[in-house]
């Protein structure tokens, strides 16, 4: 992103109503709290079951409060627990021990379906090289989280918006087999922001890219947490990490 | 990595691999196994008694009416010896059907005990010396009776009832009234001492029914009423060579062993053998003797009271001449006739209002009745009554035996006609029959056993429809007397015939009908057609009785060498199977043809059903006809062990083909799998300078691998079944494996396109919920798609195909009874093959659904973490499902209606139903399996 001033700061109102915005305001719905992800004692431990395999534990007592419009990043050696401490900050694994707040609110108290929707709500997850659905264009894509809630037609300016902002305007019509590796994290992103997010959950988003595309997906990040929304990356690219808020670097 | 070490580290190659392998082994199961059973079951079925039937008429069709003894003759004795003559020939069993024999039941009684106790004046032969088993006086129980002291009046109501199974027709009812009474003893002094005498009570006026009837007597133990006469009741008679007989049927004809013994025609003279029986009576006759019957010329004749009373009334009446036979008979136990007299007896007031209902007494005709031997068929026995004359110990069977000789005539005795109806496309014919003359039966004699006429208004004759005809018979025959020699199980012989091979033989050993539509054409519950009071209608039960061709003469007043015989049936001297004798019974059955008679070859025959409406079966009391419906009877299908083995040898061919066929398809499917798995790996290969030949002949090489081990198993496959059959389909195997190896090396050269024109097409219908993003995804993987539903469409054949195989095979396979065995001996390797094609189909969603596993797992992955709740994903899921399902859907249906019309066509629709199922039930269980 190089004009982080294209994207302006809006609070919710009071109502609780999604906004719709235009392109001359705003994309993004601000954060109305100011922990939106809290981990608390987390432990990750796999295998250890029937199969006989060694139990191995990823992660013990890992604690993170991540504050609107923070960017915190976790960094480590591949295979440190990285990707698992995001899976369980989006609520898409559960931890082996610990609690996951979201706005204050322990993921332990819902079912699958409020995950489900309040995760829709709240975090963007952006997955290891931006994996994006086959078959369906950039656009498309980007508009995919507003199915559930038959928004799509509502989104679409929106949508539109989000693929310019991520540099992708003339991509959108275009299938992930089309885009480079760097492009559809691009999408990825610009779908995770789709619904208005407030934690953007980001699985090494730069790895396997060239530096200028790096560089465009750090500022891109970066430009997201100017509008209060919180960013938990992992990483161990070194410009992401001189950028971050804040730092966890896992052993 | 070798070729090896590549082949067995390739899941895909291996599944392949072990796919076709399992196809060629099910392919020695059903030639082997199958086909062995199958070849089997017909051989041990289709040869019985005979082989060769010997008409002077030809049989029209393929289809032979069951009753060959019926009266028509034709074959001479000469003829019968030349057959005998000839080398192949085992056994020549001539059979012919003499004639229909008349005889009314003797006179009927009602019992009631009035048991006076022990006298010494009355008990008479009472004691332990004179009567074996009498006991002795001091033994006699207390006197008592069923009568009151005092006469009362009473109403007794006599009735004959028949049932032909359908319909049950009341014969005659008569009432007669009176007054009974117990009766006492009554001392009078006479010349010399005194004399007791058993007297009614005082008032008693007894019950006297129409003449000849007998009034009411008291006799030392019961009150006797002599009742109407019971109806009459035909039997027919066949005649039989004993000894071609017993050789024909084994250990079960021994029952014909005296028959054997029975005297040359030249001693049969009825008067010379009444009279020596007569004479043996008149100078005494020992106890022993009385039970087993006397010795006449080396055979105890134990039923040899008939003969004589017989003999005495026809001297008595006329009938008997110089030329009277006595016919040698052995008899049938028991009779399937329905035919039950009842009596009713009520207490009634001086006004004749019923005051007491006594009870009614029933008897039927059963298991005792002998034909030409039952004296007492309808001896009833009043309400509450105990039988004592045992007290007089056994009375030897003197009194057995029916007095009034019978009457002998070949009236309707031919077997029934049938018209040709439609035939169904498994080749089972339906037939019409056709309706004879109306015959009067039940009527009653002119004389009574004491020569006094009979009083004709005390039952009306009924009319009968015959469907058989009258025979045109020898010179009028003197009057012959029925000698019986033995006893015969009817059960017995049927058995003795088989179940499949059975070629009935009319009135020996009749075919049952089966009643199973009413005259409007609706299905009624099975009922079996019990032979009519006359025996000549429809049905008929099994002979009267049997005789030699020397009482056949004398019946029907033949002489010498006259063409009586109907039929001979001709046991070829071959042994083994069918199969191995067919050429020997075929020569054999060509000869007898060259002597200008019609031999029909029944070895590889097998029963069939065939319907057959019967119309103008019965009429009102206004004369209005009306049809009885639809019967069925085994008839025999000629060449039905020929029919069923092509049958289901073109079956077993067919479920063959279609194993290869999902074969095909799961090598296919599991090829492509390959290819896909393999596709980055030839790219690798590619990328370190790896030719396109090189790469092929390394693709090449893991095929080859597979391709020896199907190569070698299929050897041994061949070798082991030694089956033209067997070795054609593991070479079909195995170019099917060739091909694909060719098509897999083919596909792994290098195709990468650069395209990036923007590729998203407007007409595509916008994702806006999870049936559209199941459509997109689908759209997306047409290849996918469509194998999927191709392996669902399989999935949903074969589950057609074996519900039609388990529905319809024994009809498939042809209408006779042989099919149905034939059919269950093939039934478990068939329906393996067919739950092999379930399996094959199931592999086929699995291998083809594994296509897309993966990505389908990334997707699902990246909707849930956009938030798409679990009820989203699972709709997501499910559609998808259900367009698979829909693509399915006319392939699965389509194909189990062409496997259902291959192998099965009456279950054609069944097998399409089945598919539809099949079809359906997967999409919520794969949705479920997803998941």
């Amino acid at each position: 992103m190089t004009n982080p001033t294209n994207v302006q700061r809006s609070r919710r109102g009071g109502s609780g109503e999604v906004p719709l915005q235009t392109r001359a305001n705003t994309i993004v719905k601000a954060a109305d709290h100011a922990t939106p992800l809290e981990l608390s004692d987390i432990t990750i431990r796999y295998g250890g079951g029937k199969g006989g395999a060694e139990a191995v534990s990823v992660v013990e007592g890992f604690d993170l409060t991540l504050h609107a419009g923070e960017m915190h990043c976790v960094a480590g050696r591949s295979g440190s627990g990285k990707t698992s401490i995001l899976t369980v900050g989006a609520g898409l694994t559960l931890p082996t021990s610990g609690r996951v707040f979201w706005e204050g609110d322990s993921l332990e108290t819902m079912g699958d379906d409020e995950i489900a929707d309040r995760r829709r709500a709240l975090i963007g997850y952006v997955d290891q090289g931006g994996a994006l659905i086959d078959g369906m264009s950039a656009l498309e894509n980007v508009l995919l989280p507003a199915v559930p809630d038959g928004e799509v037609e509502q989104r679409r300016d929106m949508a539109k918006d989000l693929l310019d902002l991520v540099g992708l305007g003339r991509r959108m019509r275009h299938r992930p087999a089309q885009l480079s590796g760097g492009e559809r994290q691009r999408v990825a992103i610009a779908r995770a922001l789709i619904l208005g997010t407030r934690v953007l959950v980001v699985d090494e988003p730069t790895a396997s890219l060239d530096r200028a595309s790096a560089n465009r997906i750090i500022s891109i990040l970066k430009d997201t947490t100017s509008d209060g929304i919180a960013v938990l990356v992992a990483s161990h690219d070194h410009e992401l990490v001189r950028l971050s808020d804040s730092l966890t670097e896992l052993i | 990595m070798n070729a090896v070490q590549r082949f067995i580290r390739s899941k895909v190659l291996l599944l392949t691999a072990a796919i076709l392998i399992a196809a060629m082994c099910l392919s020695v199961l059903v030639q082997s196994q199958s086909q062995a059973a199958l070849n089997r079951t017909v051989d041990e079925n289709s040869r019985g008694l005979y082989d060769v039937l010997v008409q002077a008429k030809a049989p029209s069709g393929a289809l032979l009416q069951p009753e060959i003894a019926n009266g028509t003759g034709g074959i001479s004795f000469e003829q019968l010896d030349s057959i005998r003559k000839l080398s192949g020939t085992a056994v020549a069993a001539p059979i012919s059907l003499v004639s229909r024999v008349t005889q009314n039941l003797e006179a009927p009684r009602l019992d009631a005990m009035d048991y006076l106790g022990y006298n010494a004046g009355l008990a008479g032969t009472a004691t332990a010396d004179q009567a074996a088993g009498a006991t002795s006086p001091d033994k006699w129980p207390a006197a008592e009776s069923v009568l009151s002291d005092t006469a009362k009046k009473y109403r007794l109501t006599a009735s004959a009832v028949s049932s032909d199974g359908v319909s049950e027709q009341t014969l005659f009812k008569s009432t007669a009234e009176g007054t009974l009474g117990k009766a006492k003893l009554v001392e009078e002094k006479a010349a010399g001492g005194s004399s007791i005498r058993i007297a009614a009570p005082q008032g008693e006026t007894g019950i006297k029914f129409p003449s000849p009837a007998g009034g009411s007597e008291h006799n030392l133990f019961n009150l006797s009423v002599s009742l109407p006469l019971a109806p009459e009741v035909t039997e027919s008679v066949v005649a039989v060579d004993p000894a071609a007989e017993r050789a024909l049927l084994g250990t079960a004809g021994d029952f014909l062993a005296p028959l054997e013994k029975a005297p040359p025609a030249d001693a049969r003279n009825a008067g010379a053998v009444g009279r020596y029986l007569e004479g043996l009576f008149s100078n005494g006759i020992g106890l022993d003797e009385l039970k087993d019957g006397p010795d006449f010329l080396g055979v105890k004749l134990k039923y040899w009271a008939p003969l004589m009373t017989q003999y005495q009334q026809a001297k008595r009446t006329g009938q008997l001449t110089a030329d009277s036979q006595a016919i040698p008979l052995v008899v049938r136990s028991g009779t399937s006739l329905d035919l039950k007299y009842n009596v009713k007896i009520e207490e009634i007031d001086d006004s004749g209002k019923v005051i007491n209902e006594v009870g009614t007494a029933t008897r039927s005709l059963d298991k005792d009745y002998l034909p030409f031997v039952s004296k007492d068929p309808f001896a009833l026995s009043w309400p509450g009554s105990t039988d004592h004359t045992s007290l007089l110990g056994a009375n030897g069977n003197f009194n057995q035996g029916l007095y009034t000789p019978a009457k002998w005539s070949t009236d309707f005795a031919s077997a029934p006609k049938y018209t040709d109806g439609e035939t169904s496309a498994n080749g089972a014919v339906d037939k019409n029959a056709v309706p004879g003359e109306w015959v009067t039966v039940n009527r009653l004699p002119e004389k009574s056993a004491n020569g006094a006429p009979v009083d004709q208004t005390q039952r009306e004759p009924v009319d009968e429809r015959s469907y058989r005809d009258n025979l045109s018979n020898g010179q009028k025959q003197a009057s012959p007397l029925a000698m019986v020699y033995g006893t015969f199980d009817p059960a017995a012989v049927a058995q003795a015939a088989g179940d499949v091979n059975k070629l009935p033989l009319g009135g020996y050993d009749p075919t049952p009908f089966t009643v199973v539509k009413d005259a409007d054409g609706k299905d009624v519950k099975s009922t079996e057609l019990k032979p009519s009071l006359s025996a000549t209608g429809l049905a008929s039960q099994s002979a009267g009785a049997i005789t030699d061709y020397y009482g056949l003469a004398a019946a029907r007043g033949y002489t010498d060498n006259a063409s009586v015989i109907d039929a001979v049936r001709v046991r070829a001297n071959a042994p083994g199977s069918w199969k191995e004798a067919q050429p020997d019974v075929e020569k054999l059955a060509a000869e007898i043809r060259d002597m200008g008679l019609e031999a029909t070859i029944v070895a590889g025959s097998a029963r069939e059903d065939t319907s057959i409406f019967v119309p103008g079966y019965s009429k009102d009391d206004a004369g209005k006809e009306s049809n009885l419906g639809t019967v069925e009877q085994s008839w025999v299908r000629q060449n039905a062990a020929e029919a069923v083995t092509g049958s289901l040898s073109g079956t077993n061919i067919t479920l063959l083909f279609l194993t290869l066929c999902g074969a095909a398809l799961l090598t296919g499917a599991s090829t492509v799998s390959y290819i896909r798995k393999r596709r980055s790996e030839a790219g690798t290969l590619r990328a370190m300078g790896w030719t396109q030949r090189r790469i092929r002949s390394w693709v090449l090489e893991e095929f080859g691998v597979g391709a020896v081990l199907l190569a070698v198993v299929g050897t041994v496959l061949s070798l082991i079944s030694w089956s033209l059959s067997t070795a054609l389909v593991c070479a079909a195997v195995l170019l099917l494996y060739v091909a694909a190896a060719l098509f897999a090396a083919q596909q792994l050269r290098h195709r990468d396109v650069i395209d990036q024109e923007p590729q998203h097409d407007e007409r595509l219908i916008p994702v806006d919920s999870p049936l559209t993003f199941a459509n997109r995804q689908l759209g997306t993987q047409k290849f996918n798609t469509i194998a999927l539903a191709v392996a669902v469409g399989v999935f949903g054949a074969a589950v057609g195909g074996l519900i039609a195989l388990l529905i319809d095979i024994p009809r498939a396979a042809g209408a006779s009874a042989l099919s149905g065995l034939a059919a269950a001996s093939v039934a478990l390797p068939s329906i393996l093959l067919a739950l092999a094609g379930v399996v094959v189909g199931l592999v086929l969603t699995l291998v083809t659904g594994r296509f897309e596993l993966n990505a389908k797992r990334q997707y699902l992955g990246i909707l849930e973490a956009m938030g798409w709740n679990p009820d989203m994903l699972r709709q997501v899921r499910l559609f998808e499902n259900a367009l698979v399902g829909t693509v399915a859907l006319p392939l699965g249906v389509l194909g189990a209606l062409g496997i259902g019309l291959l192998l099965a066509p009456y279950a054609a629709l069944w097998a399409g139903v089945a598919g539809l199922v099949a079809v359906l039930c997967w999409i919520p269980i794969a949705t479920k399996v997803v998941q």
